[in-house]
């Protein structure tokens, strides 16, 4: 473990690394310029022997590119901040400043997240303290150590500290929480109602994501056009493979519309053999024994729930496809467990969504329809719509919120001579 | 069903440690496809789950190929039935401790039949055949009439067979359970030169029994005792109580050595099959059933020494589909024959319950936004 990750035993530690974080913050200032700098830098670095095989290492060296970054930071804060510039507004002069130090309480199922959630701080300018979840200490640390060898002149590192404490100890939550001006929480509704509960201060913005689930759905000419079934199906398969669909953006249910004509038996086995191809590509390396467990008892209480049911699995607990019918959304079982559920139309199953959805993946033939189903949906509470295999892809607004803006401060200057 | 029985009957007549795995896993094979043939025809939910199964079942070839039930799917307020209403004589319940459903097993008359045939046949490979006294530390309430029996009071009643007497020594009292100290120490001293067979709850027996008689410094001098006991370590280890401290301190109150004190492991919903320790301290199956551990990976069996979920296999039971269950606990593989106390055939050793999931990510939703309101 390097210097940047800290085994915390004390409150004391948890106050004595955001004194230096606060130290490092009035000593000097950083653009999204210079920030973007360093992260170019850094994820060059990533694909190197150590950082290769994290699981989403890809996506986030996508991320830090300037080409990725750079419309978002210029949507979220002005074209101006870019260069940490005033920028006019009227008669009066606004800029981004940081909100301070930010805390960061990443989820732990995705490996990645820890240095995601803290690169939105970073673009704002602040000094991130970031709680490692447990079973990420190794994997953050690697990451972290290629942005300690990039950043040489120290820009980013000396505002970042990662910490690393169990998650039962409170009083280590609460002494974070309490030296923070801003925290970025993710994860599930149990951490995250724990989190919520912590004493920040009076100031301190919480910005909360999670727990949401994802839903996938498919019109009935999209899935019944054979020249584009394999592919929506390998792109099905590349959302559910992803972070072994434990993330808030995993699909778990596939609507999908009924075609005269078309059993959707056709394209459950186009499906299957997508599955098949993808977990071939990417066969899971390890599982949580519960995980196991749910997986088997998901399959066998949707056969024996209705006969009408069906399900096809392998012997190994790869992955499963449960097929049935109707709206309802069943309680997910996650761990590539994709239920399909036949509609007579998408209407039906958009309809009674209830804000527990984060992401819609569609498949839809034509625009205008599409256009009508993402207004339904997004009025159902629905936070992103976007196309079958593009699900997890990590683009503001995430949950209905920006990523940047919320950790910053706008100030508005209006000139006393103007 | 007609054809069945005496096929069972039959696996029940063998010695059960006497086959070598071989042996075992033919007899095994055929006649647990036929039980699921025969379950998949009785009832439709589970024939549309067999039929679901990945692998054809008639050429199964290992009881490891054949399809096996989560045992959750026996939890519910419905019991999971392949027989008549009016055929169920009695209603078996999971204790359930963690304030989950528990389970809830049928059983007509043919099962019931057997699962006292199945645990008599094991218990006396342990403890010789003879009736002798039987001391059960607990209230006579835990196996009390009515149609539904818990997991105590059928582990209680599974041993009458070997009882020539039974006496219990527990009784509530005003700060829960305590000792019916005269009713203990009259039967400990009329039987104290002859043969004594004890059952308790492992919870029980050390908490209500072994600890206030050691506290008392009391020594029932029954050296000729065989002490049993089940239902999990999760309290004791809470106290950090290990098996060598709960051993001893048995055996001390009973003035018997600490090989007489016999855990073993079992579950409501194997009817008919208990797993006692034997002096290596492990566990064996005995030939009418089996014990696989899948790796969570794979949902192979793990190879010998490694720890995998557990399923336990039994041809006894054709009232419920109990014949092939996952559970929810995990074991290690000892040796897949040739354990050093002579029994045949798989030894295992119980290694707890699958631990609950550790990573609670961002896509765990507890409860829906509609209940929530």
């Amino acid at each position: 473990m390097n210097n940047l990750i800290l085994d915390i035993d004390q409150p004391e530690q948890v106050s004595a690394a955001a004194a230096e974080l606060r130290a490092s913050l009035t000593a000097s200032e950083v653009t999204p310029h210079g920030v973007l700098e360093v992260f170019e830098a850094w994820a060059a670095t990533l694909g190197e022997r150590e950082t290769t095989d994290i699981p989403g290492v890809q996506f986030l060296r996508m991320w830090l590119r300037r080409g990725t970054l750079e419309p978002i930071l210029t949507r979220e804060l002005g074209c101006a901040a870019l260069e940490g510039n005033w920028m006019a507004d009227g008669r009066a002069m606004l800029k981004v400043f940081p909100l301070g130090v930010v805390g960061h309480w990443p989820a732990g199922n995705i490996e990645i997240q820890p240095v995601l959630s803290m690169t939105c701080a970073l673009l704002g300018g602040n000094a991130c303290l970031v709680r490692v979840p447990g079973g990420l200490e190794d994997i953050s640390g690697r990451l972290i150590g290629k942005l300690v060898q990039t950043d040489t002149r120290g820009v980013l590192t000396t505002r970042i500290r990662m910490l690393a404490f169990p998650h039962v100890r409170r009083d280590l939550h609460e002494a974070m929480a309490r030296v923070v001006d801003g925290a970025m929480v993710w994860g599930g509704e149990e951490s995250v109602m724990q989190v919520r509960s912590l004493p920040f201060p009076h100031w301190a913005r919480l910005e909360i994501f999670g727990p949401r689930i994802s839903i996938a759905a498919m019109d009935a000419d999209s899935w019944s056009n054979a020249q584009e079934c394999e592919s929506w199906c390998r792109r099905i398969a590349r959302d559910v493979w992803q972070f072994d669909q434990q993330a808030c953006s995993s699909p778990q249910v596939l609507f999908l519309e009924k075609k005269a004509g078309h059993p959707c038996e056709e394209f459950v086995e186009t499906l299957k053999a997508a599955f098949e191809s993808e977990n071939r590509m990417h066969p899971r390396q390890t599982i949580q024994a519960s995980l196991t467990s749910a997986i088997c008892g998901a399959r066998a209480s949707w056969l024996l729930d209705d006969v009408a049911h069906r399900a096809i699995f392998p012997p190994e607990p790869d992955w499963t496809i449960l097929i049935g019918r109707g709206s309802e959304i069943p309680k997910p079982t996650q761990g590539k467990t994709l239920t399909i559920l036949e509609v007579d139309d998408l209407t039906d199953a958009l309809k009674d969504l209830d804000g527990d959805v984060q992401t819609l993946g569609l498949a839809v033939a034509d625009a205008a329809r599409e256009e009508m189903l993402a207004s339904l949906a997004a009025r159902r509470g629905v936070d992103r719509i976007v196309k079958l295999g593009r699900m997890h892809v990590f683009a503001p607004p995430w949950d209905g919120a920006d990523l940047i803006r919320p950790m910053v401060r706008m100030v508005r200057h209006v000139p006393s001579r103007v | 069903m007609d054809e069945l029985g005496p096929r069972i009957d039959q696996m029940l007549a063998i010695p059960p440690y006497s086959l070598p795995p071989e042996a075992r896993q033919a007899a095994l094979v055929e006649l647990l496809r036929d039980e699921l043939e025969y379950a998949a025809e009785k009832n439709a939910a589970y024939r549309n789950y067999l039929q679901h199964w990945p692998t054809e079942i008639r050429s199964a070839e290992r009881v490891a190929d054949l399809p096996y039930l989560p045992v959750s799917c026996l939890k519910g307020d419905v019991p999971f039935s392949l027989v008549e209403p009016r055929e169920i004589k009695r209603t078996l319940t999971s204790s359930s401790t963690t304030g989950q459903t528990p389970s809830r097993i049928v059983l007509d008359s043919p099962t019931a039949r057997r699962m006292t045939k199945g645990v008599v046949s094991i218990a006396q490979d342990f403890i010789g055949s003879a009736r002798r006294p039987y001391l059960v530390v607990d209230v006579p309430g835990a196996v009390a009439g009515g149609p539904e029996l818990g997991a105590r009071g059928a582990a209680i009643q599974g041993l009458q067979p070997f009882a020539s007497e039974v006496a219990y020594c527990l009784k509530n009292g005003s700060g829960g359970l305590e000792i019916d100290r005269e009713k203990l120490l009259q039967f400990a001293e009329a039987r104290r030169k002859s043969q004594v067979l004890v059952y308790g709850f492992t919870y029980i027996l050390w908490k209500h029994f072994v600890m206030p008689l050691r506290a008392q410094n009391l020594c029932l001098d029954m050296p000729d005792v065989h002490i049993l006991h089940s239902g999990g370590w999760k309290l004791l280890q809470e106290e950090a109580v290990d098996k060598k401290t709960f051993n001893e301190g048995v055996a001390s109150v009973f003035g018997c050595p600490a090989g007489r004190v016999i855990d073993f492991y079992g579950m409501v919903e194997n009817v008919g099959v208990i797993y006692p320790d034997c002096a290596e301290l492990n566990k064996h199956v005995p030939v009418f059933a089996d014990v696989i551990a899948r790796d969570p990976l794979t949902l192979k069996p793990v190879r010998e020494g490694q720890t995998g979920i557990v399923q336990v296999s039994s041809v006894l039971p054709t009232s419920f589909p109990g014949q092939l269950l996952l559970t929810e606990d995990l074991a290690q593989v000892v040796a897949y024959d040739g354990c050093r106390c002579g029994r045949r055939g798989v030894c295992f050793r119980f290694m707890g319950r699958v631990p609950k999931a550790e990573v609670r990510g961002c896509g765990n939703i507890e409860r829906s936004r509609q209940q929530a309101r």
